[in-house]
């Protein structure tokens, strides 16, 4: 059931419209381009700001747009399997409206990857040039994909109500993998040109053609692959923290006790999704990075201990923001829960695990040092500092983060849970003991490191991610177990969240968001001046990587020009349509309680 | 709602700009572009060490491993009781003068990795000119020994028309040079001048001293080509072996970046 059926028809046929014709545009472009780069001219120019800010600018904004219409239909359709499956209709519609952000996001994407082809092709014709002739047939394949997609997710969201029962829904839902599949090979073939920028394949040199080099060994770059992880997980993270935000905004600003309850669930749903695939993000990263050192020594370095060293410092705070953020969300989503006051002596401890934890990982270790540097600290290293920052201590403070986040969870989860197994407390006991052993695990092995070569406390870090993963799975099965047809203590108030949480939901969004412009720009800054690594050359006026306070105000801007145009579309997804709320109140047998209300207390979650 | 929306636009604004101040108020560090080293016809052994100073500690990078000591040796200061780089260097190869290892550390770093530590570094003939390495060795004398790099080595900064600036990669190792055949581009005026027909074949004339160089184009490409002439001991073609260091290795020096670019054409195209 639709409101204003007849506005939302003309809206949508705008907006898809809108989508058409830039998809349009970016379909046209790359062929027009390959004729467009004039015979020597190597770069243009852009008034005002240059051309490399353009560059830089258009390519991060399309990247957040991309990683958020790919993040999000992730979890859409795995919102709909739990409605469909699971008998839940709240999940049903919830993907539904994922979708509905989903399908105005798409046509700024595909806006903004014109804007930035149009940019290549004036800016560096040079490079765009060299680029088509290796990657040409890809291109094709790109834009076939890319057709695909736009049909697949137009098929999505508007079938949605046709295809709502029986085997249609089935195909319906098919229909949403389709759309992750087409949306992830996309994403793969963009991901070989990047890195490929990175890590051309061995043997190619600056006097290698460009046409004797093959597609194929060129997408297959040793890059490739770890970026291609790293993004997928990063989407899901990325979208998870938009769709937070967004439901944030419509909490601040609902009317009705309906809407509060609605985009306070919706808000807690997004925050799961974006801390949950974050816990994991980290082992992508260090995978991505072991490749790149790799690959090549001096690039790896260049970026963990060369001009890129305070980055990751400016990371690790982030970083800390987003577990601090994320946790407090949790801690006072549990006012809202009967039972869970008996966990609120737990929060202190668990602040000061997150503090401590982000305190040594933010602590300066390989910096780049003048002589008179070394003479001042009297060696290589700051006689503190030196011992906190290794990455023995670095790797013990995220892991204990992890877990701690872990821990929030859970606590989380069973708040107005009483568990009636006749083993409910040896499982209590025994989740206990897996978090000690595996705190204990971490933390001696990050001692233990400080008295062992460098390449065998490498390896220290597998036990320790091992550890965690080991207590985060154990746990989880055993708490599935217990809940059982636990007793509930009262149901979740949906809805009565003191707003400062929803303005965590805003925090947790803008720092995602920034921190994506800061390892975009750690990404492509370790080429240096190269925009093929050591194949071909940067001899523009901008071949120098400006330092992290210049880099600082242009992610900036990127970020306030995606939030607000994010903004802007949000608001045009409200006009075209308003969630159903006594529908989702209906489906979800009352699990949606309202403020005040008690529905169904055996299901408060 | 209007409060509202502004609380949340002070939330979004504040947040970026705690983040954009404190990215800018941490040491500021720009990876540079390591620019073509020019030294007037005079220049004095301090200029050079200054330039290689420079270099040390920016757009070279060294400083990134070799400031610390723990992924490299640490170059500049004492490194594990042997004493500073400029004073231990001569011993570190027999045979070898300081000078000569350095030059040769930079350019075949993986021939000279130093036990207990990881064959990571590059070869910087990739990256800087030979000017540039010369300023480099001169530098690391500098710290603890006696700075005997000349202008014959550096090349005395011959390349004023920037030739070295224009070339591709590599090509601007030959910063200097340009005197041979009266700094004429045609390769074949190069190739008689330079006398590589006397140990060479190409085109089915020249002698047998050295490896035929006829086909080569079709099996080297012209990377290899260009490291061959500016550092003949680099690769040796298999039986030469023992007439390695009988090529001489000045043409870095003696031919101007688009003299070598004309030579490197016509053994890839012709040879």
């Amino acid at each position: 059931m639709i409101r204003g059926g007849g506005r939302w028809r003309g809206w949508a046929a705008l907006l898809g419209a809108m989508a058409l014709v830039a998809v349009g545009v970016a379909l046209a472009e790359p062929a027009w381009a390959q004729t467009a780069a004039p015979a020597g001219r190597e770069y243009g120019d852009f008034p005002i700001v240059g051309g490399r800010i353009v560059v830089w600018v258009s390519a991060q904004i399309h990247l957040m747009f991309a990683a958020f219409v790919l993040g999000v239909p992730m979890f859409a359709v795995v919102a709909e399997a739990i409605g469909m499956f699971g008998g839940e209709k709240r999940y049903d519609r919830l993907a539904k409206e994922f979708t509905r952000l989903l399908l105005i996001a798409y046509s700024a994407t595909a806006i903004w990857g014109a804007i930035l082809s149009f940019a290549l092709v004036i800016i560096y014709p040079r490079f765009w040039t060299h680029m088509m002739e290796i990657f040409e047939i890809s291109v094709w394949f790109y834009l076939g994909l890319f057709f695909l997609e736009s049909f697949t997710l137009y098929l999505y969201y508007y079938g949605w109500e046709r295809w709502s029962t029986g085997r249609a829904k089935m195909a319906h839902w098919g229909m949403g993998i389709l759309l992750n599949v087409w949306g992830t090979a996309v994403m793969f073939i963009a991901d070989s040109w990047l890195s490929y920028m990175m890590s051309p394949a061995e043997g190619v040199t600056a006097d290698t053609p460009p046409g004797d080099i093959g597609v194929w060994s060129a997408i297959v770059n040793p890059t490739w692959m770890p970026i291609n992880i790293h993004r997928i997980i990063a989407n899901v993270v990325f979208g998870g923290a938009i769709v937070g935000a967004y439901a944030a905004f419509r909490f601040l600003n609902a009317s009705t006790d309906e809407e509060r309850a609605h985009y306070d669930w919706m808000g807690y749903v997004g925050n799961i999704i974006a801390i949950g695939a974050l816990i994991i993000l980290p082992f992508a990263g260090y995978y991505l990075g072991r490749e790149i050192y790799e690959y090549n020594q001096q690039m790896g370095i260049t970026m963990m201990g060369g001009f890129m060293s305070w980055l990751w410092i400016i990371q690790a705070f982030l970083i800390g923001v987003l577990f601090l953020a994320g946790n407090y969300y949790l801690w006072v989503g549990m006012q809202r829960i009967p039972g869970a006051e008996r966990f609120a002596p737990y929060t202190k401890w668990m602040l000061l695990v997150l503090v401590l934890g982000v305190i040594v990982w933010a602590t300066p270790h390989t910096m780049i040092a003048s002589r008179s540097e070394l003479a001042a600290m009297g060696g290589s290293h700051h006689p503190f500092l030196g011992v906190l920052g290794v990455m023995s201590a670095k790797n013990t403070a995220v892991n204990l983060m992890i877990l701690t986040t872990f821990l929030s969870f859970l606590l989380y989860r069973r708040a107005n849970k009483t568990p009636v197994v006749p083993w409910a407390k040896t499982g209590t006991r025994v989740q206990g003991m897996v978090f000690l052993v595996s705190s204990a695990v971490v933390l001696f092995y990050g001692i233990y490191g400080y008295f062992v070569p460098a390449v065998q406390r490498i390896g220290f870090s597998v036990y320790q991610v091992l550890a965690v993963l080991i207590t985060i799975v154990v746990v989880v099965a055993i708490d599935f177990a217990m809940g059982r047809g636990a007793e509930s203590r009262g149901a979740i108030r949906w809805g009565q969240m003191p707003p400062r949480s929803q303005y965590a939901l805003f925090v947790l969004a803008v720092t995602f968001t920034w921190l994506m412009g800061l390892m975009g720009f750690a990404r492509s800054g370790i080429r240096q001046h190269w925009h093929i690594w050591e194949v071909m050359r940067d001899t523009s006026e901008w071949a120098a990587t400006p330092a992290l306070g210049f880099a600082a105000q242009v992610i900036t801007a990127c970020v306030l020009i995606f939030l607000g145009l994010i903004g802007f579309i949000f608001w045009l997804g409200g006009l075209v349509e308003k969630p159903v709320l006594a529908d989702v109140r209906a489906d979800a047998g009352g699990a949606v309680a309202l403020a005040g209300a008690n529905a169904d207390p055996a299901r408060g979650q | 709602m209007l409060l509202t929306n502004l609380k949340i636009l002070a939330v979004i604004l504040g947040t970026v700009t705690l983040y954009t101040v404190l990215a800018s108020a941490i040491p500021q560090i720009e990876s540079e572009v390591p620019q073509e080293l020019t030294l007037g016809a005079d220049f004095s052994a301090e200029e050079l060490v200054a330039a290689g100073e420079d270099l040390y500690q920016g757009a070279g990078g060294c400083v990134a491993c070799h400031g610390l000591g723990t992924r490299a040796p640490n170059l500049l200061t004492d490194h594990a009781g042997t004493g500073l780089i400029g004073a231990r260097c001569a011993a570190r190869e027999t045979g070898k003068d300081c000078k000569t290892y350095l030059h040769e550390a930079l350019v075949q770093p993986l021939a000279y990795v130093v036990e207990g530590f990881g064959p990571i570094m590059p070869d910087m003939s990739r990256t800087l000119s030979d000017a540039q390495i010369w300023a480099l060795v001169a530098y690391l004398e500098s710290l603890g020994g006696t700075v005997d790099v000349t202008a014959d080595d550096v090349g005395a900064g011959a390349d004023p028309a920037g030739e070295a600036a224009d070339a591709p990669n590599g090509a601007a190792a030959a910063a200097g040079g340009g005197a041979i055949a009266g700094g004429s581009t045609d390769a074949t005026e190069i190739w008689a001048a330079a006398g590589c027909g006397a140990c060479h074949q190409l085109g089915g004339e020249g002698g047998a001293v050295g490896p035929a160089l006829d086909g080569l184009g079709a099996t080297r490409d012209r990377a290899y080509i260009r490291r061959a002439i500016l550092d003949p001991a680099a690769d040796l073609a298999p039986g030469f072996e023992a007439l390695g260091g009988m090529m001489p290795a000045a043409f870095g020096q003696s031919l101007s970046a688009a003299q070598l670019e004309a030579l490197v054409d016509l053994l890839a195209e012709e040879g």
